[in-house]
């Protein structure tokens, strides 16, 4: 007992029984399962009362800029690109590229960030619909704010693996992982934002 | 990371599955727009929501390399997606018949 | 991968190293230190709801009494059904997952010990943040469209206790749009809505936290169908939440929106719906009831064949039982709404569904029966509980079949028929559990056991007094008594059976206190245990008493099911169990083996981040409170900027430090978890 060192490590493949995904990789992918569970109750939400009618104030559906939105889905889509290029750049060693891709990725979400920013700034300014217009607006602000909120967590995460390479000239292994990681979360966002684009955007009319 | 390239895509293929989805998305506003004029209805609806299906599962199989993990994650990811779809179908089909209108 | 894979750098901070005192429980990512936290932090909050409790049953006692305000009753009622569901069984039933877990599978600690210390940590600040509401809450009455002024529930009128009132009085469930900005003005209901959101959230990361352990950190040869039942029913319980705190999440968050952002959408006057609330409610708390009963379920499924000398009875079959309970448990949440107005179609499904759990859970208790029968049964205490637990659990499910039944739930519906069924799920079964476990490894704890004669009791006064409190309840409500009222008029001749009941609460309140004697008295005076007290049959039985700090001194290779049980024991040839006559010897061997580690053993460096980044997450639920003031605004700054500090921190600092690093003298002092 007097002499407990450390040079084992705590989990040791050989040692375990295990499903032989890395543990962050794992809880990354569990976690993500459940955000099905949140992003749902939203888009359900905003389902039921889309177009329940008979109330005050303007509806999301009677404002919508499809062109405008179309455009910045189409951004966030090939973020996902951009974000499996910086993966594949990784892979061959080439961390400039990585960088590179990392970066186009982190502006890419930004660009599609801005892009809400300004659709809000219109939705308030321009034609008055606000979270208390009706429980219509409410739900559209939530479902899309929430969303926004986890792009923008996932710029960060990204700008984040951006400067370390930069600073440190490249991503350790261990760093190449938690791009994985990030990589699962922003490709997460962005099928989430597949599924907004065409329920709420695409399909959702104003009460007759 | 070692054994896992040779059974990921390669960048062409990336880009490939990329111009799919620009495809797949162009589509998609199309619809919006013929719906406009023809007033598809519940049509445009099947449409739209395959072609979201579908980018979904390019997204998730290719770029997420869902098609290339081991079971268990896809398992625990395929279960919540059902899951949330399952019940709040149920919760809006529930609510579509007793709400009050107006 | 040609990267540089360089070292991790050490932090800003020099880390942590103390392993006693203070500094060691507050930094700790030790799965045991965390377990224990979280169960006397349940504890603590036991006896808080207990006392909730036991004023509501004072007030309760006399017809027309007037010992509490119409308010302060409101208050309590809420307050002690959120406390017993989310600051004591779910936390107690964490304290059990955390401490076992790693220990059953043969794990150093889990996947993600600095995760596990923050899950705490949110946990415990979220419990405090919602009782600050008896400091800071406020709760105002509302006033009526129809020009009443201050309704009776919002404190005045008779009685005493007022300053009790101003806390949240929404119900657990927090109805809207009772619970809403218009009915419910005042800072208590979102001190409710935000602290629920605080341990949901803590709940969420503990869940995926237990799911990668289960699946990644199992010893050699633990295959998936060796773990112990309790391992699997926390599995369960962890998929249980992974998929419905994100539902109540949501919720909440509509419902702190409503009340501090002006959104719509339980508001009846401008077009919300509050049935939708009620969908989102019950769809994450019907599972939340299998949240509450599962871990119990597991612990009476290790508590009974070691104490009946069997294996358990069809060890697959309980299982798959659980799993399935959990499954057909995210399906059968309307039958909360029978009153509701949904639809006699969604009824009739939704009862029959809800018929069908009785299925598993039939084979459950058959299973547990089955384990007993033919065994060479021993009436130690947690044998008692545990017993205790089948029968008055099945009590409990018995009658909840009775309100699946949709023109029987009619009449029963906020009657106290359903405070006596869900009494007797919960504390009939979830707590007679946990204390079954309580004083099954209270060894692995203390090296002591808890003195059978105070534990016999403790279980007779609990037992008896339960029957007492809840039995009665049955014919109360059959006779009509309402639940959530504080007040019943002499000519109903409900009193005699109240006056019964609320004996029965003190009689439960004298077991529990000669719990917490016997819990004290046995540490030190308590026998010793050595190493294996019971006769037991799983892993974490084969290391010494108390459990030394890196738990296993050798990763152990499992064979088996009830692995230990083979190691002492044979069959003879008519199937029957025979002790090996090495057996003690084979005993005494791993009590040496488990003090004296053979190699070094490396464990997770402590760290000061999660509680810094959970300290963070608490100022900015204040903020939030207070967000229209300035100083409201300066917490949530405030809050973000120490848990962005703390990201940044954690993300830097590595998991263990690199061995060549002073201070790493921590494991060689190897002390007990206590
Ligand atoms: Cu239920």
């Amino acid at each position: 007992m007097s002499d407990v060192a450390h040079d084992t490590p705590v989990s040791h493949h050989d040692e375990h029984e295990s499903t032989g995904i890395d543990n962050r990789k794992l809880g990354m992918w569990v976690f993500l399962s459940s955000e099905f569970m949140f992003f749902g109750a939203l888009i359900a939400t905003y389902l039921l009362y889309s177009n329940r009618g008979g109330f005050e104030g303007t509806y999301p559906s009677e404002i919508y800029d499809i062109p405008f939105t179309s455009v910045s889905s189409f951004v966030l889509l090939m973020s996902s690109l951009t974000r499996v290029l910086a993966h594949n750049a990784l892979s061959k060693g080439d961390q400039n590229g990585t960088r590179t891709w990392l970066f186009a990725t982190a502006a890419l979400g930004a660009v599609f960030l801005g892009g809400q920013v300004f659709e809000f700034t219109e939705f308030v300014t321009k034609y008055d619909m606000t979270l208390s217009s009706n429980p219509a607006a409410s739900a559209f602000y939530l479902l899309t704010g929430f969303h926004g909120t986890h792009v923008a967590i996932g710029v960060i995460m990204l700008l984040s693996l951006w400067g370390i390479s930069r600073r440190r000239g490249g991503l350790s292994e261990k760093q190449g992982m938690s791009l994985e990681l990030v990589g699962l979360y922003w490709h997460f966002v962005d099928i989430i934002w597949i599924v907004i684009f065409t329920v709420v955007y695409l399909l959702s009319v104003p009460p007759a | 990371m070692t054994t896992e390239h040779d059974t990921h895509p390669s960048p062409a293929q990336y880009w490939k599955i990329a111009a799919l989805l620009a495809v797949l998305t162009v589509f998609e506003v199309a619809m919006f727009y013929i719906d406009r004029e023809l007033g598809l209805g519940g049509l445009n609806a099947l449409i739209l929501i395959s072609l979201a299906l579908l980018k979904f599962v390019i997204v998730v199989g290719w770029y997420m390399h869902l098609r290339f993990e081991n079971a268990i994650p896809s398992r625990f990811f395929t279960a919540g997606a059902i899951l949330a779809v399952g019940l709040y179908l149920v919760v809006l089909s529930a609510m579509g018949v007793v709400v009050i209108r107006g | 991968m040609t990267a540089t894979a360089e070292r991790p750098r050490t932090t800003i901070f020099k880390r942590p190293s103390s392993t006693t005192g203070w500094w060691s429980w507050l930094t700790t990512v030790d799965h045991k230190k965390i377990g224990i936290m979280y169960g006397y932090a349940a504890f603590f909050f036991f006896i808080i709801g207990g006392l909730e409790a036991l004023m509501l049953r004072i007030q309760l006692a006399s017809a027309n009494a007037e010992f509490l305000t119409a308010g302060a009753y409101n208050a309590m009622f809420t307050m002690h059904a959120t406390t017993m569901v989310f600051l004591f069984i779910m936390p107690a039933s964490a304290a059990f997952m955390n401490y076992l877990i790693p220990l059953m599978i043969g794990a150093r600690d889990v996947a993600f010990p600095r995760l596990n210390a923050l899950s705490w940590w949110i946990f415990f600040f979220g419990g405090i943040f919602l009782y600050s509401t008896f400091i800071f809450g406020t709760s105002v009455p509302p006033i009526g469209p129809d020009g009443i002024a201050g309704n009776l529930a919002a404190g005045g009128g008779p009685g005493s206790f007022n300053w009790l009132a101003d806390s949240p009085d929404g119900g657990w469930f927090g109805y809207q749009p009772n619970a809403g900005p218009f009915y419910s003005p005042g800072t208590a209901m979102d001190y409710w809505a935000l602290g629920l959101q605080l341990i949901g959230l803590a709940s969420l990361v503990s869940a995926v936290n237990f799911i990668v352990t289960v699946f990644n950190m199992r010893a050699k040869g633990m295959r998936l169908l060796r773990m112990p039942v309790f391992v699997w029913m926390g599995t369960v319980v962890a998929f249980l939440l992974l998929f419905s705190i994100p539902i109540i999440a949501v919720a909440l968050f509509m419902v702190t929106f409503d009340r501090q952002f002006g959104t719509l959408f339980f508001a009846p006057v401008g077009g919300g719906d509050p049935i939708l609330w009620q969908h989102l409610f019950w769809l994450f708390g019907h599972p939340e009831v299998y949240i509450l009963i599962l871990p119990a379920m597991g612990i009476v499924s290790e508590v009974l064949p070691v104490f009946s000398k069997k294996p358990l009875f069809g060890y697959s079959a309980v299982v798959f039982a659980g799993a399935a309970i959990a499954f057909l448990g995210f399906g059968v949440w309307a039958h909360h709404m029978f009153s509701s107005g949904i639809t006699p179609v969604a009824q009739a499904a939704f009862g029959l569904a809800t018929m069908t759990i009785a299925i598993p859970t039939g084979i459950k208790i058959f299973n547990w029966l089955g384990t007993m029968w033919g065994g060479r049964i021993r009436m130690t205490t947690p044998m008692l509980f545990a017993v205790g637990f089948i029968a008055m659990f099945t009590i409990g499910g018995l009658s909840g079949v009775t309100h699946a039944v949709v023109p029987s739930d009619w009449q029963q519906t906020d009657t106290y028929y359903i405070v006596a069924h869900l009494h007797y799920v919960l504390f009939g079964g979830s707590v007679f559990g946990l204390f079954a476990g309580l004083y099954y490894w209270y060894p692995k704890l203390t090296g002591k056991i808890m003195n059978e004669r105070l534990g016999k009791i403790n279980f007779w006064l609990m037992f008896i007094g339960f029957n007492t409190t809840f039995a009665p309840m049955h014919w109360l409500g059959l006779q009509g008594m309402v639940r959530r009222t504080w007040k019943y008029a002499p000519e109903t001749g409900l009193e005699p059976w109240n006056v019964v009941v609320t004996i029965g609460a003190f009689i439960i309140a004298t077991g529990v206190a000669v719990f917490m004697y016997n819990w004290y008295h046995s540490r030190r005076h308590g026998e010793d245990s050595g190493l294996d007290p019971w006769d037991a049959r799983t892993i974490e039985w084969t290391i010494p008493n108390p459990t030394p700090e890196y738990n296993f001194a050798v990763s152990p290779v499992v064979s088996k099911l009830d692995h230990f049980w083979h190691l002492k024991y044979d069959q003879d040839d008519e199937g029957r169990a025979v002790r090996k006559e090495d057996a003690d010897q084979i005993i005494a061997e791993l009590q040496h083996v488990g003090l004296n580690p053979p190699e070094p053993i490396h464990l997770p460096t402590p760290s000061y981040f999660p509680l810094i980044m959970a300290a963070g997450l608490l100022l900015m639920f204040y903020g939030i409170i207070y967000h229209t003031t300035a100083w409201g605004k300066a917490l949530i700054a405030i809050g973000a900027v120490v848990s962005l500090a703390a990201v940044i921190g954690w993300a830097i600092e590595p998991v263990e430090e690199p061995h060549d690093k002073p201070g790493e003298e921590r494991s060689e002092k190897v002390q007990a978890g206590v």
